[in-house]
């Protein structure tokens, strides 16, 4: 039956490779209903069109336009209150204190939007936010995973430049240059070299059952993560066949892969060069480079299986690029490496090349508004989601590359984000007048006809409940924090004695982007929440609605703790019951409470306090000693269900 | 076997994945999706009705139609974490008498797993007898079980892709031995649903000593939603993380923060129309506070007789800890719960059923744990006619070496290349085996059962076909058995 299956693999493999031939000849026509050839869109040259209206935001130029055709209106613009808290937790992760809310609301001039958005940019927290999104893409963890699930030292190193990166503004030519290549470039350097951690940060496992099998899995892992980071395409597929619905031929796996192959994939060293091999002895360098200038060929492995080796596969680029299909250059004399991903690196960043500005804008788009123009960011390929509106991706691709809008550089990202928030299609509200009959015509918002109402992730919640709870720490950078892991959630781990000793308290008060990702054993409370899945590329989190996360939201000691500070905050603060109250909505959902609200709210005070007094009456031991405050309990526990409330969670 | 409905017609949306997969791959509106037929019970939309897209999809817990009619609906997985020994337990090889002292034939190509020493050939360290009607042949270290030999199907010709417990145990469970698979636990919920929407439908028990090698993974749902990931639970007071919080939160100052909670989301959402996400996060609450009071139940044996105790050994030794986790496990599936995975053995080495260092005391110790609590797991689900219904699972991730760790040990060293399992009830064969491995011991030579071919037998015995059953991931749609995989029929009572 296996044998079967197998050779039904191969038949298909070679009907779809015939189809695929078909498909790619010279003068072929489009791209065939079952799968696509080198004429499939996101394959095509990046073309900037005449914007489809003068004078407007170029983004709404092409969403007003086709909302005209479809004769649809936008949503009017979001409130100001709205508008901030939306880009706050948008661009930093975090909610606007009240001050800088008031600041931004009696600040009625015109360019108080494009002020805050500057100033949010330049904040070093826009970074934390924004790298987070990276790590997610380049399946970023601190340790290898399996039984010994081994700490990555230094790995944090990695996270910290991502943050830089997006900080600094660094080109993203640049920045996939040095993730890619930093062992190779001209300016080659601790921080380079560092970059190149991202080729690290997946899972290794110490024990595969044969060695020499599991280097071709390090290579699927390596091809799979570039080129689902950098070019949006499943080349990975291709390993064991020509792809069975793109135009990636078998060949073009291993010309990929040989860029890696070259690099040291071995058992050794947790699968990486060590410090010496890096040429930094001693200095805390988790990275990446070649074993030498020349290295043995790779070979083709028919059926992706290592015992039938194929012919020998040179280095080279996925050759459905056609324009850029060109053989590598050899190292110089001098060179230490083979320079391959150095020329892969320059090659995803070449202009001409369709993918990178396509798929990294897209990405930007997604996290704006929640869903991108392509709705699968990690594939453009048959599979994928096509485009809601394609001449408006390459728009912005070709503007990330050719700056007209601005004076900007090339293929700097904060001017990108800047041109998006402007737009009004950013601002609109989440509301629709029409709200009912759009719904039925385009419900999952493919005409972006409102702005779509999102729930924080894993990050931003507990991140958010920190700052409004005052004890945000904001300490950037360095080594990761262990979150406290309650005894019970410990129990799933085989190695139990000094598998988990927590961070001290201001510790473990920082980011979430801080918190120690171990993969054997993450936290509850974050998975609860759909933190990313940390062993392959995710390009998107699920946001899932279950009772586990209510579970969680009420009953976890962190939440808990949060909000007995967040009270403690409140009576810091001094005033009377309903200043506290008020000061409570304020912190929670940037807005005063309505008279009902304050009402109800008054009310819980009372019952829970008067409850409290009766249980600490009534009670000993621990629980006496737990309930010795009614007063501050009481308000902890309306601290505590407003950091549940839909509106604490959702942003509109 | 009838097949009621054919997922194959309903996979032309628009790739080639249904329409349900379609909207998770994208990541849109999950939030929209979960819990929607809950709700559709409760009528909690009827005031706002309308055929959105999210709105045809479905809680991705409801119980969910089968690909075809079986009796299965529950199934309980008996991990022994570490490697049984197949020829001291269930594979009776009487010409490793005959073989004692002597090596493997050279031609016998294997790895030595950690490089360990060789040693010669070893006979069962103790005596095989025949049970029940069909005469089995089950060895002393579990006398208890052989008393239902006649309801087992032992498999004889397994074999798996590892020699190293971190990924032979992941390979078991998720059919790959690279992390970042879903477990079997998870396929089987996201083809079935649950049937009780108060406890989780996927809960995992681990063995005090720890967990499995590899941890997590071991029970992820990989690249599906965590919705689908497996729930660990302790056999005493809250079962569940995050069930209960600090202790002045009882239930009157909780009843009250729900109160107000709901309050305040109502007053939200009245201002935000066709909020169907705020709608399922305010009913998530309200599930949450029954699965509190539910959840406790489950592990709360105050209702059990005396006699039900004693027949699982709870509260004597050694018998105490799984016989507790086995009495759950029955607790479990009456109340709905779909799959069940128990740990015997937690950690390293000799706290599992990782025999290096000797098999009599290894085995002597975990077989003593296990063997009285698993027959009366399978008495008591079928005096409770719970059986039929039940797919009981036992096996390890591998098996051991028919020769010794060094000249004259007493342990074995791993063996991926032919072992043995065996599963009961829930639609079983009983009294049989399958397949057969060499006259050593050693390797699978005939009915050769892979694990992708356990995991598709079970997923049949459920109700689910491994080539239907998929999840469209990054371009390609996965399935529990990737492209292997094949459903052993011998064993199956329907064939």
């Amino acid at each position: 039956m296996r044998r079967n299956m197998k050779l039904l693999f191969v038949l298909c493999s070679t009907l779809v490779f015939l189809a695929g031939t078909v498909n790619v000849a010279p003068g072929s026509g489009n791209a065939t209903d079952t799968r696509a050839g080198r004429d499939w869109w996101s394959l095509q040259p990046v073309v900037r069109t005449a914007l489809p209206k003068p004078d407007v935001n170029p983004i709404d130029a092409f969403i007003l336009a086709k909302l005209e055709t479809d004769g649809m209106r936008p949503a009017p613009s979001a409130d100001k209150r709205t508008l901030a808290r939306r880009v706050y937790f948008d661009l930093i992760g975090l909610p606007p204190t009240p001050q800088q809310l008031d600041a931004f609301l009696v600040d009625v001039s015109p360019e108080a939007y494009e002020n805050l958005i500057d100033q949010l940019l330049a904040s070093p927290q826009y970074g934390e936010r924004w790298a987070r999104h990276w790590l997610d893409v380049v399946r970023f963890a601190e340790t290898d995973g399996y039984e010994r699930d081994r700490l990555k030292e230094h790995i944090w190193r990695y996270r910290d430049w991502v943050i830089d990166a997006f900080n600094h503004d660094m080109p993203y030519s640049q920045f996939v240059c040095d993730q890619l290549a930093g062992d190779e470039v001209a300016y080659r350097g601790e921080q380079s070299l560092i970059a190149t951690g991202m080729l690290r940060a997946g899972t290794w496992n110490d024990e595969p059952n044969d060695p020499a099998d599991y280097l071709y899995e390090r290579l699927e892992d390596l091809v799979h993560t570039t080129t689902s980071a950098f070019l949006g395409l499943t080349v990975k597929c291709a390993r064991c066949h020509d792809h069975k619905f793109d135009p990636i031929p078998q060949k073009d796996y291993y010309r990929i892969a040989s860029f890696f192959w070259a690099g040291y994939v071995g058992q050794e060293n947790q699968g990486g060069p060590s410090q010496e091999q890096l040429g930094y002895p001693g200095i805390p360098v988790y990275g990446w480079t070649d074993k030498g200038q020349s290295v043995s060929p790779i070979r083709l492995l028919h059926n992706g299986e290592r015992h039938q080796l194929g012919p020998e596969v040179d280095p080279g680029f996925l050759s459905a690029v056609s324009e850029l299909d060109m053989p590598l250059t050899s190292p110089s004399k001098g060179s230490k490496t083979t320079t391959r991903r150095l020329q892969f690196a320059a090659w995803i960043t070449d202009e001409r090349n369709p993918l990178a500005a396509r798929v990294f804008m897209n990405r930007i788009w997604q996290h704006h508004f929640g869903q991108g123009l392509v709705r699968t960011p990690n594939n453009f390929g048959f599979k994928s989601d096509p485009p809601t509106h394609p001449k408006l991706l390459d728009w912005l691709a070709t503007e990330f590359m050719h700056p007209t809008y601005d004076n900007g550089k090339a293929w700097t990202i904060k001017r990108m984000h800047k041109l998006i928030l402007l737009s009004l299609t950013y601002r609109m509200a989440s509301l629709h007048p029409r709200g009912d009959e759009y719904s039925e015509r385009d419900p999952l918002n493919r005409n972006w006809w409102k702005f779509n109402r999102r729930r924080l992730d894993a990050e931003t919640m507990r991140d958010s409940m920190l700052a409004v709870s005052g004890e945000l720490n904001p300490t950037m950078g360095g080594s990761s924090f262990y979150p406290r892991m309650s005894a019970e959630a410990l129990e799933g781990l085989s190695r139990k004695s000094g598998a988990w000793s927590e961070s001290s308290r201001e510790e473990r008060m920082r980011r979430s982007i801080y918190m120690m990702t171990k993969r054997s054993r993450l936290l509850p409370l974050m998975t609860a929440l759909d933190f990313t899945e940390t062993t392959s590329s995710c390009a998107q989190r699920y946001v899932t609605t279950v009772v586990p996360q209510a579970l969680a939201l009420l009953n976890n000691q962190f939440v808990h703790a949060r909000s007995n500070a967040m009270a403690k905050r409140l009576l810091t603060e001094g005033g009377e019951s309903p200043e506290r109250i008020r000061q409570a909505w304020r912190l929670s959902f940037g807005r005063d409470p309505s008279q009902g609200e304050l009402a109800f709210a008054m009310t819980h005070l009372r019952e829970q306090e008067t409850h409290f007094s009766r249980l600490h009456g009534a009670s000993s031991g621990e629980t006496r000693q737990e309930v010795n405050d009614p007063a501050k309990l009481a308000l902890a526990s309306l601290c505590h269900v407003l950091l549940n409330s839909n509106e604490f969670i959702y942003i509109d | 076997m009838h097949r009621i409905n054919d997922p194959r017609l309903d996979r032309t949306y628009p790739c080639g994945q249904t329409r349900r997969e379609f909207i998770w791959e994208m990541g849109a509106g999950f939030a929209g999706v979960a819990l929607a037929s809950l709700l559709g019970a409760d009528n909690f939309f009827a005031r706002s009705a309308h055929a959105s897209e999210t709105q045809t999809s479905t809680n991705p817990l409801a119980s969910k139609p089968r690909h075809f009619y079986t009796q299965a609906k529950s199934c309980i997985f008996l991990m022994m974490n570490g490697g049984p020994s197949q020829v001291d337990t269930f594979d009776y090889k009487p010409e490793l008498v005959k073989y004692a002292g002597k090596s493997l034939p050279p031609d016998k190509k294997f790895i030595n797993s950690g490089g360990r020493k060789m040693g010669y050939l070893t006979p069962n360290w103790r005596p095989f007898q025949p049970g029940g009607e069909s005469g089995l042949l089950i060895s002393d270290y579990f006398p208890r079980v052989r008393e239902h030999a006649d309801k087992l199907a032992v498999i004889k010709s397994c074999h798996a892709d590892s020699h190293a417990h971190g990924s032979a145990l992941v390979g078991m469970n998720t059919g790959s031995t690279f992390i970042g698979r879903p477990s079997l636990g998870s396929w089987c919920v996201y083809g079935l649903g649950s049937e009780n929407q108060n406890l989780p439908g996927y809960v995992v028990m681990l063995d005090k000593r720890g967990g499995p090698i590899s941890g997590q993974p071991n029970w992820s749902s990989g690249f599906m939603p965590s919705t689908f990931q497996g729930t660990l639970f302790r056999p005493t007071g809250n079962p569940i993380l995050d069930l209960s919080g600090p202790s002045h939160i009882d239930k009157t100052a909780q009843r009250r923060q729900l109160d107000l909670l709901t309050k305040l989301n109502q007053e939200h959402l009245s201002k935000r129309p066709r909020g169907h996400e705020l709608a399922s996060r305010i009913q998530t609450y309200e599930l949450a506070y029954r699965m509190q009071s539910e959840a406790p139940g489950a592990v709360d044996f105050s209702h059990e007789s005396r006699r039900t105790l004693d027949m699982y050994g709870v509260g004597k030794q050694p018998t105490d800890e799984f016989g507790r986790n086995c009495l759950i496990a029955r607790r479990l599936v009456e109340r709905g719960v779909r799959f069940i995975q128990l740990y015997s053995g937690g950690g390293h080495l000799e706290d599992t059923w990782d025999a290096h260092a000797g098999i009599e005391s290894n085995h002597g110790k975990h077989g003593a744990e296990v063997d009285q609590p698993i027959a009366a797991l399978l008495q008591d689900l079928d005096q409770r006619g719970l059986l039929d219904s039940t797919l009981v699972v036992w096996g390890g991730e591998f098996g051991r070496m028919p020769f010794s760790e060094g000249e004259n040990a007493p342990g074995r060293n791993h063996n991926p290349y032919g072992f043995s399992m065996w599963m009961a009830g829930g639609g079983i064969k009983g009294g049989m085996s399958y397949g057969e491995t060499d006259e050593f011991g050693f390797e699978a030579v005939r009915d050769k059962v892979h694990v992708h071919d356990i995991h598709a037998t079970i997923l049949h015995l459920m109700g689910l076909d491994h080539e239907w059953l998929t999840y469209f991931h990054q371009g390609r749609k996965e399935s529990l058995t990737d492209v292997y995989g094949k459903v052993i029929h011998e064993i199956c009572a329907s064939g």
